[in-house]
């Protein structure tokens, strides 16, 4: 708080007394009160005045800003009214109650909606187990039929998996702390484990894969690594041109690991490309082949994030998209 | 025949399971009742077995751990659960593998024979056909007192070829275990191994070793 704000706040209250002041003297002076008492009685008034207003001023600021240190501090900002210590006068009082009764409905607000949220992300959770049993039995069942109604069911049930699967790790990345686990995990395994997963599919579309240099090792959680790159995966299956090949490379980049997955595929134009981890976003290539959720590299995106790896992309229109994850020389920091 | 325990509370997975491994010639035991299944596993004995961790009533980790104190037998667990917690818990209570469901079942068979293989003890003698002997460790294949040195991939077609002897063996197939071996080739790159292979094999005189069948794929 400023001087100038403080006057500007008071200043009808001081004209008032200037006033009143004014009216006092001419009223002594009239009734012939002397030069010099009257000088005296001003110069106490104004010495008055100035001491009590400063005092104000200095409580007022040094007040304010106690408040304002309480506010920085806290990081649910609108649990501000119930860390405040209890006003002394009548009139803050109140206003304290009113300011403290509009907070809790506030409180009340935010912990039924994280409330239900969570209920929300627990039932998803459970809802993509239970469906696992029968798309296992599914999957097991279309082993008896013919071999091409067995592939076709085969394709229809992995589509539905990854859908699945993508609702799961979108419900968990509200409270990735719950099931994320950092260690150091050798590259192969991971890169192994979610090439085995879309084994058939990659086949089928007659890709090749080149590894290199995966024998370094990440800090990772291995789950969500092997999901960001089965979601690159099936990108690259989707958006594949003729004799696909995916090379999937790993160096070391100072103390960091970096993973770039790179195909050959139909790319992305240049105008789409810094939009492609958004929310929601499907590109001129996802809308022409449908079936595409806009979700699975925005996903990619957050997941990087909780375990502070980096994934950047680069492309270009018919000559293949490049994907590059860097991950952190050790495990996140705990909070 | 390797004795397979099915350890599983959905009927549907577990009748499906057991006729999948009965087909791939390996004698499933379904379990439908959970109680005591430490005495029912010592009394069957089986080679190998697979857990679900989602068992009704029951948890399937402090089932492991009670199996483990007293067996050997490799566990694989099977749980619908992806969570890497859950993972390290099973693996280091001593379970041999851990799949999530919905798995693939070519993925589950290749986990089902690799823990196998692990466990059972690996027989000396060196896979021979046809005069040729096939060495894994060393890499290399003798025939008629000569002996190549072979790439990883030339070594696991030959692999693949030899351990079905005889059969037609399709190039899907050869693919698919290609694959699984982590040999991720496409069709192209599997015809010039092929035809690299065939010529290494001529230069220690077994010209058309590997028969090819029209249509169908390759044989020995």
């Amino acid at each position: 708080m400023k001087i100038s704000e403080f006057i500007s706040d008071r200043l009808r209250r001081l004209l008032f007394q200037a006033v009143f002041v004014m009216a006092a003297v001419s009223f002594l002076s009239f009734t012939g009160t002397g030069r010099g008492v009257l000088i005296l009685l001003l110069s106490f008034w104004a010495f008055t005045l100035i001491c009590v207003q400063t005092y104000d001023f200095l409580k007022c600021r040094s007040h304010l800003s106690a408040l304002e240190s309480i506010m920085d501090k806290l990081d649910e900002k609108y649990l501000f009214a119930e860390c405040i210590p209890k006003p002394q006068s009548l009139y803050e009082r109140r206003l304290f109650a009113l300011v403290k009764q509009s907070g809790r409905s506030m409180i009340q607000a935010v912990s039924d909606a994280h409330a239900s949220s969570r209920d929300y992300r627990e039932y998803v959770e459970s809802f993509v187990h239970e469906t696992k049993a029968p798309l296992t039995a599914a999957r097991l069942i279309s082993r008896q039929t013919g071999p091409e109604t067995g592939r076709k069911l085969t394709e229809e049930l992995s589509c539905i998996e990854a859908h699945v699967e993508r609702a799961l790790f979108y419900a968990r990345l509200d409270s990735p702390e719950k099931d994320f686990l950092i260690r150091q995990i050798p590259a192969a395994q991971i890169v192994h484990h979610s090439i085995e997963r879309y084994q058939s599919l990659l086949m089928q579309s007659g890709f090749r894969i080149e590894t290199d240099n995966l024998e370094q090792t990440l800090y990772t959680d291995a789950k969500w690594a092997e999901f960001i790159f089965g979601q690159l995966l099936q990108n690259a299956v989707r958006y594949r041109s003729a004799s696909p090949v995916i090379r999937i490379l790993a160096k070391q980049s100072g103390a960091r690991t970096v993973i770039t997955v790179s195909d050959n595929g139909i790319g992305i134009p240049a105008h789409e490309l810094p939009r492609v981890f958004d929310r929601g976003f499907t590109g001129s290539n996802g809308r022409s082949q449908g079936g595409s959720t806009g979700m699975g590299l925005y996903l990619c995106r957050r997941l990087s994030a909780c375990m502070e790896a980096e994934i950047r992309i680069s492309s270009k229109e018919g000559g293949g998209t490049q994907v590059t994850l860097t991950f952190p020389a050790c495990g996140p920091r705990p909070a | 025949m390797f004795k397979i325990m099915i350890i599983e509370d959905e009927p549907a997975i577990r009748e499906e399971l057991a006729l999948l491994l009965k087909n791939e010639g390996y004698q499933p035991i379904p379990i439908s009742v959970f109680e005591n299944i430490p005495t029912r596993v010592s009394e069957i004995s089986p080679d190998l077995i697979l857990l679900d961790l989602g068992l009704p009533g029951r948890d399937g980790l402090s089932l492991c751990a009670e199996l483990r104190r007293n067996l050997e037998t490799p566990i694989i667990f099977v749980t619908s659960h992806n969570s890497s917690w859950e993972e390290l818990h099973a693996l280091s209570l001593g379970g041999d593998d851990y799949i999530t469901k919905p798995y693939h079942v070519p993925v589950l068979l290749a986990r089902i024979k690799s823990v196998l293989r692990r466990s059972v003890p690996k027989s000396e003698a060196l896979p021979c056909v046809n005069g040729l002997t096939l060495n894994p460790v060393k890499g290399c294949a003798s025939a008629n007192g000569q002996t190549i040195e072979l790439t990883r991939n030339e070594l696991q077609i030959l692999a693949c070829l030899m351990a079905r002897a005889g059969e037609i063996v399709s190039r899907s197939d050869l693919t698919e275990a290609l694959w699984n071996s982590q040999i991720y080739i496409d069709d192209n790159t599997l015809s010039v191994n092929m035809t690299r292979l065939r010529a290494r094999l001529e230069s220690i005189g077994l010209p058309d070793f590997i028969k090819t069948r029209r249509g169908m794929g390759y044989q020995l």
